[in-house]
This record gives C-alpha cells, sequence and structure tokens, in this order.
C-alpha cells in the first residue's frame, strides 16, 4: 500500500513528531511505500537545522533526516507554516532578506498543492497532531 | 500534479478560531482541496463551531479573519459544510447566524459521514 | 471502519469528541497522554469498553507512563508494527488530539 503522513506535531512539544517518524520506519518495515510526508503547522519545526538537542534526548531534525535519506523519503514543509516559524531555504532566505537558512537540506519547502497531490496518490493518509 | 484520480477529502476542523494556528491552517487545506478540484466536506465539530461566529473582528488582534475566510467559500466551489449540532446549541449559536448551506449533524450522523470520505484530514 | 487514534488525557475535550463519535465496528488506538484513559476502573476506561469498539494500545507509550501494572485487560498492547498493521485494516483514520 502507499502511505502519506500528515504530521502536525512539534518536534519541541510531546512526543508526536517521533511517533510519526517511529510509524513511518514500521511501514517501511511491513513493506509498504510511503508517497510523502508533509510537515504543517507546529509540526514545520521538524526541518529546522539550527535545533540543539539536549545529549540525552532525541534529535528529532537529524532522526527524520536520517530515516528519509536512508529510504529515500521526500520531506516536505508548508511554505506557510515554515515561513511564519523562521524556517527558509536558502531561496526565501534571500528572497526575505533574512541572515540565515534554517531549514535541513533532507528538507524541501512546498505548498498545500503537494499534501492534495500526496493524498489522492495514496491509499492511507495518517495525520499525527498534538 | 495529478488529477486523473481524486479522493474525497473530510477536513475535520476542532478547534477555535484564534487560539491556535490550526484554525486557519485547516480551512486553508480545505480550500487548497476545491482549488485543486477535488471532493472535499469541512466539519466543525466541538469548539471548531465557534469559528462560524459571524461577527468576529480579528482586526483587535492583529490576525487574519476566519468569519471572512468561511465566507469566500461558496466562492472556491467549496460548499459542503456539515456542523455538530449538540456544540451550537451548547454555545447557544442560532441558525439565523449560520452559513447558509450548513447542514447540522448530530453524534450518528458525524460517525456515517467519516465513512462517507476515502481520507480524514484531522485538525 | 475507522480508526480512532487519541493522545490527550481523558480530561481533554478530544476525549470528550471521540467518545462521542467512537461506534462498534470502529478500532481506537491510545497513545501518548491518551494512554490514561487504559487505566482499569476508571470512568474513561469504563467509556471506552461501553463504545463496542476495538481498543489497543500502544506500548512504549504506555511504558513511558508507568501503567504496564494498571491497564485494563481489555485494550490490546501494540507496537509500532502493530499500529500500522491497524491502518493496514482500518482505511481511514481520524486523529483525536
Amino acid at each position: 500500500m502507499i502511505y502519506s503522513l500528515l504530521v502536525l506535531s512539534s518536534p519541541c512539544s510531546g512526543q508526536g513528531s517521533v511517533t510519526a517518524l517511529r510509524f513511518a520506519q514500521a511501514v517501511i518495515e511491513r513493506d509498504h511505500q510511503i508517497q510523502r510526508i508533509f510537515f504543517l503547522d507546529e509540526g514545520t519545526l521538524a526541518g529546522a537545522s539550527s535545533m540543539v538537542s539536549p545529549q540525552d534526548e532525541n534529535d528529532t531534525v537529524q532522526l527524520w533526516a536520517n530515516f528519509a535519506i536512508k529510504h529515500k523519503v521526500e520531506l516536505i514543509l508548508c511554505v506557510s507554516s515554515a515561513l511564519k516559524r523562521g524556517l527558509l531555504d536558502s531561496g526565501e532566505a534571500e528572497r526575505y532578506e533574512k541572515t540565515a537558512a534554517t531549514v535541513h537540506p533532507a528538507f524541501e519547502i512546498s505548498g498545500l498543492g503537494q499534501l492534495i497531490d500526496a493524498s489522492v496518490a495514496s491509499d492511507r493518509l495518517i495525520t499525527f497532531g498534538g | 500534479m495529478s488529477t486523473i484520480n481524486k479522493k474525497s477529502l473530510l477536513v475535520v476542523v476542532r478547534h477555535s478560531p484564534y487560539g491556535s494556528s490550526l484554525a486557519r491552517t485547516s480551512l486553508e487545506v480545505a480550500l487548497s482541496s476545491a482549488t485543486f478540484d477535488q471532493d472535499v466536506g469541512l466539519l466543525f465539530i466541538g469548539d471548531g463551531v465557534l469559528q462560524l461566529l459571524p461577527e468576529q473582528d480579528s482586526s483587535t488582534i492583529g490576525v487574519r479573519n476566519i468569519a471572512r475566510l468561511i465566507a469566500s467559500f461558496p466562492l472556491y466551489d467549496l460548499e459542503t459544510l456539515f456542523a455538530d449540532k449538540a456544540a451550537l446549541a451548547q454555545y447557544g449559536l442560532d441558525l439565523q447566524e449560520l452559513p447558509e448551506k450548513l447542514q447540522l449533524l448530530d453524534d450518528d450522523a458525524m460517525a456515517n459521514l467519516f465513512k462517507c470520505y476515502d481520507h480524514i484530514l484531522s485538525f | 471502519m475507522i480508526l480512532h487514534t487519541l493522545n490527550t488525557s481523558p480530561s481533554s475535550p478530544a476525549f470528550a469528541d471521540c467518545i462521542r463519535l467512537l461506534r462498534k465496528g470502529d478500532a481506537l488506538l491510545l497513545l501518548g497522554d491518551g494512554v490514561y484513559a487504559a487505566i482499569k476502573g476508571t470512568r474513561a476506561c469504563i467509556e471506552l469498553n461501553n463504545s463496542g469498539a476495538e481498543l489497543y494500545l500502544l506500548q512504549p507509550d504506555t511504558a513511558a507512563a508507568g501503567l504496564q501494572n494498571r491497564i485494563d485487560d481489555t485494550l490490546t498492547p501494540v507496537d509500532y508494527e502493530g499500529f500500522v498493521a491497524l491502518t493496514e485494516r482500518f482505511p481511514k483514520q481520524q486523529a483525536w488530539y
């Protein structure tokens, strides 16, 4: 089956982001495919390259990046949610004259059309919030 | 963007208009779905019905107006709207104040509604 | 028919909304703070049992909360592969949070 995930949970608050990641890992282990993982609202913080995690806790950004690179999974940050939260790739940083790009390269910034497209292409659409 | 296959989407909104960013996000997802010509329904449940209050003046808090966004739905052919009858009654919302095409549902009808769509997006 | 997931505690509005729409033939997976609804003998647990839905509990979150010896045996613990297996059986998910 083809899965897409919608991740609304912040990586900094609660367990939702890591839960979504572990679910995604299990999807692959059960031989399904992941069409796309779409991060929206607070979920976009999963792509924050400047985030510094305490040593005894999950480095959620890196965990997501490692997963995406290993399994060639598309991680998309919703552009409007990302901009509001100071998450900019180099193009957006230049456009808005901000000092730094702050999105981890494993993530791509795009619009809600990617979520809609993913839902059309997927057998399962799973939401992680809170 | 592939539109050869369509999937029907139910957007479920449970949050009040200005207490978090989720209200606006959920409506933008519904509008996007309609813009991309998907079959989309929107269910306002629990505190989500508070988004339907008509006289919102969000300029007082410096954010975009949710009521105005909802009023624009017909322009995008987003007209399949459902609301939680019990929550509307709990908050004393008068039918006359609500969008014309809003369908009021009790708990059983809302439970049945989930079965009618291919995917549910939960906000 | 529907897989409900709940990750907030029994005192949350999400719990109340979930209970209203949970039906026989559905499944409910408790995860995150949702696992507290599985504590045996509590009103929340009784309400879940009355729904007629299949009841599941995400095992790692249950252990994190210290509930291993406190949960009602009407709930089935699952790991993440079990979570995915539920989504294979139930084509639609409503996330309550």
